[in-house]
């Protein structure tokens, strides 16, 4: 069990370090995230009468679209140099592969939340004071289920040399759920000052329970040299 | 047959089935919705079974029949969206709203041609039955949680419905050969799937396999 934290710990550091040095990924997706949130804002909120509450689905596809190029980009990085041959080689269990790579995916993702959902807040000028536990909660839960399948794709569609836009098209359908319920729960507590029922973030912990223990099943048949 | 027995449904539904009494003979739609609708259900099932079968046994037949599954489900659920509309249309005086039970056909249908599209863009026989495979999977494990997240919205479809006897015999009738036409596509799809890919594995391959090497060493 310590060996295994101790591989997971290395993957992650790899990962995290090679980031740091090459901060190839990161900039990369904020800049997108935030010119997604202008490019909206301009068409939705230039008239000045829209809703605050708008602000999360907007936010939605920023997140949507950040998030398939970051799982694209770790991804390739271990096509580098033939790493991930040299990868499954190691005497390493496939569950930890992924959990690792989930780990910096997930790290980055909530890099681009923390800024571009200011970002987003600013332009739209949604008002985060009626239940910001609320908020950063649903957000949480989301982006946790969202990287669990977006990690999973990634390693599947890397694996194949496929023409981009595949991995899209994959993640967005599964992740409809997640941004039904969650924009749904925000909407409510937001708009109509509902508080945040139980149900809706027991199909958020549902999805990200389900998409965990089925990604590390089948992620030993996903990787391939 | 199935062509017989579905002209019996139709004409049991059109002439000997009493008019529903708020929304008129367009209520009639309904019998060819509601077996369509559970067929698309069956037919995503069959194409989860399917999926695990291949990922755990690596056979072709389980492949083949993923993917006449899956192809059923598109064509179910578009004509339970199709009939869906046309009903909406006359009862409550939209094409679409975004209430639950549509917003759920909605996401089924693009779930099912997206695995369709990702079959279409991969070459390789067997990277292209993991992939379909994995996305099977995950596809039909995301249909509760669609379903349970589309009840946070706002509904308008009717949930439990109460039926006349005669309503329900006309159900039934119009039932079977809704699930024989299903069944039969299915297997026409599946047996076609299982000649092309047969043929595939025999001489196609063959002839491939140097070019696929290459590329394979030039990237890893």
């Amino acid at each position: 069990m310590t060996g295994s934290l101790a591989q997971l710990r290395t993957l992650v550091e790899k990962d995290l370090r090679i980031e740091a040095r090459s901060r190839q990924t990161l900039g990369l997706i904020i800049v997108l995230g935030i010119l997604i949130i202008v490019v909206l804002g301009l068409g939705l909120g230039a008239q000045n009468n829209i809703p605050g509450y708008y602000a999360t689905a907007v936010l939605w596809v920023a997140y949507l679209f950040a998030g398939v190029l970051c799982f694209e980009k770790t991804m390739a990085v271990e096509r580098v140099d033939g790493v991930l041959s040299a990868l499954l080689m190691a005497p390493i269990d496939r569950g930890v592969i992924y959990l690792a790579k989930l780990l910096s995916n997930l790290a980055l993702m909530l890099a681009v939340a923390l800024v571009v959902t200011p970002a987003g807040m600013l332009f739209f000028g949604f008002d985060l004071s009626a239940a910001p536990g609320a908020f950063v909660t649903v957000i949480g839960l989301s982006l946790i289920g969202f990287a669990a399948v977006g990690t999973l794709f990634s390693a599947l569609v890397s694996s194949s040399r496929l023409q981009g836009g595949l991995l899209a098209m994959m993640i967005f359908p599964i992740t409809l759920p997640l941004v039904i319920t969650s924009t749904q729960l925000l909407i409510g507590a937001f708009r109509d000052g509902t508080p945040i029922v139980s149900t809706g973030l027991g199909v958020l912990a549902a999805f990200d329970v389900i998409f965990l223990t089925t990604s590390w099943l089948v992620f030993e048949w996903v990787l391939e040299p | 047959m199935t062509i017989v027995l579905l002209l019996v449904g139709a004409i049991r539904a059109i002439y000997y089935t009493p008019v529903e009494q708020t929304m008129g003979p367009i209520q009639k739609i309904f019998y060819l919705h509601l077996p369509v609708a559970i067929c698309t259900f069956f037919a995503c099932l069959t194409s989860f079974i399917a999926s695990v079968g291949y990922l755990s046994q690596k056979r072709r037949f389980f492949d083949d029949l993923a993917e006449a599954s899956a192809k059923m489900a598109v064509i179910l659920c578009t004509i339970v969206l199709a009939t869906g509309m046309i009903w909406g249309k006359s009862a409550w005086g939209q094409w679409w709203t975004w209430s639950p039970r549509l917003t759920f056909s909605l996401v089924l249908w693009l779930l099912y041609v997206v695995y369709l599209m990702i079959r279409a863009s991969i070459e390789s026989g067997n990277r292209r039955g993991t992939v379909a495979a994995v996305y099977g999977i995950i596809a039909f494990l995301d249909v509760p949680l669609v379903f349970l997240s589309v009840r946070l919205m706002p509904d308008m479809h009717p949930n439990a419905i109460t039926l006349e006897p005669s309503m329900k015999l006309t159900l039934a009738i119009c039932a079977v050969p809704v699930v024989l036409a299903a069944a039969g596509l299915a297997h026409v799809c599946y047996t076609l799937n299982a000649r092309r890919n047969g043929g595939e594995s025999h001489g196609f391959e063959v002839i491939r396999r140097p070019s696929m090497l290459a590329g394979n060493g030039g990237q890893s």
